[in-house]
């Protein structure tokens, strides 16, 4: 008895002790896992190229990403949002201020905290290739540039209509996959970026990534050469598609994901098959030095730091704001009604009534 | 009566049905001279929309309309079909067993017979004539709800408004004629009148069309169709101070006092109907006007005290409504102070552009007091005829308003065929229609040629501005001055002869 007891008192007393070491070796485990991959910092480029109220998926689209994109920690700061923003304040929105990203309204994408970077007709390709160069006239403003420097991971995401090599822009020029292939390696020969995440969804949009030879470069797009990217579901009360189909499901993807999430980039290219999406979504990643495997959805999406992690933050508020309608409170209501009565019954005279019924 | 009164109804909604679903209708609800900013019907929305947000309505300047209108719009627009087939079937119960109540009350004012009330019980034919309604009023209800959708359901809020108003006029005018009809008949018996006089005299032969007239002059007046195309919330003020009216010529003062209550409560202006409205109900109730007497102080305050409560307790229910005093400052305070100065048609805007900031509160004052300033003369003089005197209320309201649009213009003008009797001393008829249809005709050349093709200026759209209110108040001016002459003829006779027997003639001064 004495000798089993000696033993369980070492062993709890030896892993008391190794209790720390472990998660030490846990914390160095995962420090390493985060120099590995070779970030600091994290930015996020969102672009809608579409203007125009029948183009409301796409800007709901881009808001969906810019949502999550902050709830999973990149601030305003490192957002450059470009939308042509006219849509939650259009003469057609029956809801205004609001644009919606699932059908019966339960979730609001535009809330009151979205920061749009460039609105309306400041979205044009050149003004894209000036934020991802960095060539921009001094007076630019902080929040209008993409100040990344070479430990920065920056996800790229490009939303609107376009072909076989090119992307239109709000409805008056294109950039082709040639200018997006030279603006990135520009951005590597400045040591701009990284690692660089680009998702696009649009027509045939693996051919924007075709001409890509660059370095550190992984794309996804929702649908391959000769198909066309589809829309979700339409929105009887709004008029219009709220959401295209890629995007729907990557968002509820993200969705899962929360800072402390172990999901890597082969869940994020099983989204949306083809089953769902109809159009067949592509990636390519034989410009990328790591294994897609071992690249953490975080890394892109999200701006996990150092300190972060000792914390191993669990908890998720992943808030689907309700719509709510005001009502006008019960007293009001009780109090408004009892008073009509109360004058018709004295205009009308009670006892009158008691003579006829 | 009611067969004309529900053609002509017919015919005023099928001309607004028309204009509503035309192109019209949106290039109407962006007019200035249509819609201020205290009832433009976008505004409505905007406020009704950050509510549904979350924030107050009044937060920024867009939204200065009073809760009980938040609460009316919120109502009809989310439960607008339901609403709407609700008091469809309330009006017709009302009227299906009203009747029979009004016939009780009369009954037992007389002791009849108790079995004699039996009788009252609503027939067999009513029964039935109200069953069809129901079903009529439901059937139109549903059509109408299925071919629109959600925020123009209230198109039909605004034009039964107009509809009620309509009635509201020909009722009241109704019981007006009755009631002139009888102290004429009074005055003659009393040998009060001159024996030249015949010719002015009123029959009821020729009052027996007025309140068609006037029904008809408010419906298809082109100022009042413009108003509803514009889902304007005017009309729904014109509504109550229409049934403010009515209830104050039927006799009873409870409503009429929380009607006016309700009109203060919506913009302050027809708080000066108070006067009038005492007036009519110490004539009726034969109460001297004498400042000394002590049943006149009685009923005053009997009547003030109903007044002043209905708009406390309405007050109140709207602070209870939103849970804020902020509808004050936003509803009344705009009134008052003359925030906005978009160009209308009345005559606060340029001046208030071109004024320096330190004159701002001196003028503003004077403005308003211009408003309430003529209330006391008027009474004095217009004693003995109180609903004249509304009617002069009514108009000086709507010219010196801070915010006037041709809906509260409409509102007096429907009352004129009453006064068709005073014709033959009317001096400026031909000065007064002509200087009101070339304003309302420039408005819109002036303001496009200002606004869009940049070769006029403001200044000439003032200047259209001041001449269509000097043509208003020309016109009140005449109308004055035509019943007073009246007033003097029957009492002085006809042909008015100097000391010496030459003929004279009659000066107002």
């Amino acid at each position: 008895m004495d000798y089993y007891n000696l033993l369980t008192t070492c062993a709890f007393i030896h892993l008391l002790v190794s209790i720390p070491y472990a998660y030490s070796n846990y914390v160095e485990n995962k420090a390493g896992q985060f120099f590995s991959s070779g970030h600091t910092n994290n930015w996020a480029v969102l672009v809608c190229t579409s203007r125009f109220w029948f183009n409301y998926r796409h800007v709901a689209n881009t808001l969906s990403v810019y949502r999550s994109v902050k709830r999973l920690g990149i601030p305003d700061s490192h957002i450059v949002l470009m939308l042509a923003d006219d849509m939650a304040c259009n003469y057609r929105n029956p809801k205004p201020a609001t644009v919606f990203s699932h059908k019966n309204m339960e979730l609001n994408v535009y809330g009151d905290d979205v920061e749009v970077d460039y609105r309306g007709y400041e979205v044009t390709v050149e003004n894209f290739l000036r934020v991802l160069t960095g060539r921009l006239p001094p007076s630019t403003p902080r929040s209008k540039r993409l100040l990344s420097d070479d430990r920065s991971n920056i996800l790229i995401y490009l939303t609107g209509h376009g072909g076989n090599g090119f992307l239109k822009f709000q409805d008056s020029e294109e950039i082709s996959n040639m200018e997006l292939a030279d603006a990135f390696e520009q951005m590597w020969q400045k040591r701009r970026y990284n690692e660089l995440l680009f998702i696009i969804d649009t027509c045939q949009g693996a051919s924007m990534y075709e001409r890509f030879y660059s370095p550190n470069l992984m794309a996804l797009a929702s649908s391959q050469v000769g198909e066309d990217s589809l829309s979700h579901q339409p929105d009887l009360a709004i008029g219009v598609h709220l959401m295209d189909k890629y995007t729907f499901y990557l968002l509820e993807f993200l969705e899962e994901v929360h800072p402390a999430s172990q999901a890597n980039m082969n869940d994020l290219f099983k989204v949306c098959p083809q089953s769902q999406c109809v159009s067949t979504p592509g990636h390519r990643t034989d410009l990328f030095q790591r294994n897609p495997g071992s690249v953490l959805i975080t890394d892109f999406f999200g701006s996990v730091l150092l300190h972060d992690m000792k914390q191993l933050v669990a908890d998720v508020s992943s808030q689907k704001p309700k719509q709510k309608d005001w009502h006008p409170p019960d007293g009001f209501i009780l109090g408004l009604w009892t008073l009509i009565l109360l004058v018709f019954f004295q205009t009308y005279g009670i006892k009158h009534l008691k003579h006829i019924f | 009566m009611a067969a004309p009164l529900t053609l002509l109804l017919i015919v005023a909604v099928t001309i607004r049905a028309v204009l509503f679903r035309s192109s019209l209708a949106e290039l109407i609800s962006a007019r200035v001279e249509v819609v201020s900013p205290l009832n433009a019907w976008k505004r409505v929305v905007e406020g009704l929309a950050l509510l549904d947000l979350g924030v107050s309505p009044y937060s920024g300047d867009v939204f200065h309309e009073t809760p009980l209108m938040i609460y009316l719009f919120h109502f009809t627009v989310d439960y607008a079909e339901i609403v709407f087939i609700v008091s469809a079937y309330f009006v017709d119960c009302l009227s299906c067993f009203l009747k029979p109540l009004d016939r009780a009350k009369m009954a037992i004012n007389s002791n009849y017979l108790k079995s004699d009330l039996l009788f009252n019980f609503p027939g067999c034919c009513e029964l039935i004539s109200w069953f069809i309604t129901i079903i009529v009023c439901l059937c139109f209800c549903k059509f109408h709800f299925l071919c629109t959708c959600k925020y123009t359901d209230v198109r039909l809020c605004h034009q039964i408004a107009d509809g009620i108003t309509a009635l509201a006029l020909y009722l009241s005018i109704q019981t007006y004629n009755k009631d002139v009809f009888r102290k004429q008949k009074y005055a003659l018996e009393s040998d009060r009148y001159s024996a030249d006089c015949l010719e002015l005299l009123r029959s009821p032969k020729e009052m027996f069309y007025i309140p068609l007239k006037v029904a008809m002059f408010y419906l298809l007046n082109p100022f009042t169709i413009l108003s509803c195309v514009a889902k304007s919330t005017c009309g729904l003020n014109n509504a109550i101070i229409a049934l403010f009216i009515f209830c104050t010529l039927k006799g009873s003062a409870l409503l009429s006092g929380i009607l006016l209550a309700l009109a203060t409560y919506q913009s302050i202006y027809p708080l000066t109907l108070f006067a009038p409205a005492l007036l009519f109900f110490l004539q009726r109730l034969y109460i001297p006007v004498n400042l000394r007497r002590s049943s006149f102080w009685f009923f005053t305050l009997q009547y003030a005290f109903m007044y002043v409560g209905s708009l406390v307790v309405i007050t109140g229910l709207s602070f209870f409504l939103l849970g804020s005093w902020d509808f004050i400052p936003s509803v009344y305070g705009f009134i008052f102070s003359v925030p906005d100065l978009t160009p209308n048609i009345g005559l606060f805007w340029y001046f208030f552009a071109e004024m320096f900031e330190h004159f701002r509160l001196f003028f503003s004052c004077v403005f308003q007091i211009n408003v309430f300033f003529y209330t006391i003369p008027l009474s004095i003089k217009l004693k003995e005829h109180p609903v004249f005197l509304i009617f002069m209320q009514i108009a000086i309201i709507s010219i010196f308003k801070s915010y006037p649009t041709v809906g509260d213009v409409a509102l007096y003008m429907a009352f004129l065929p009453a006064w068709s009797h005073l014709y033959r001393f009317l001096r400026n008829i031909f000065l007064v229609s002509c200087v009101l249809l070339a304003c309302s005709a420039l408005f819109p050349v002036l303001w496009h040629l200002w606004i869009y093709a940049g070769s006029a200026n403001s200044n000439f759209y003032y200047a259209i501005t001041l001449l269509f209110n000097f043509g208003q108040i020309l016109l009140v001016a005449d109308y004055f001055y035509a019943y007073l002459r009246r007033e003097h003829h029957l009492t002085h006779g006809l042909y008015l002869k100097k000391k010496d027997g030459t003929e004279a003639t009659l000066v107002l001064k």
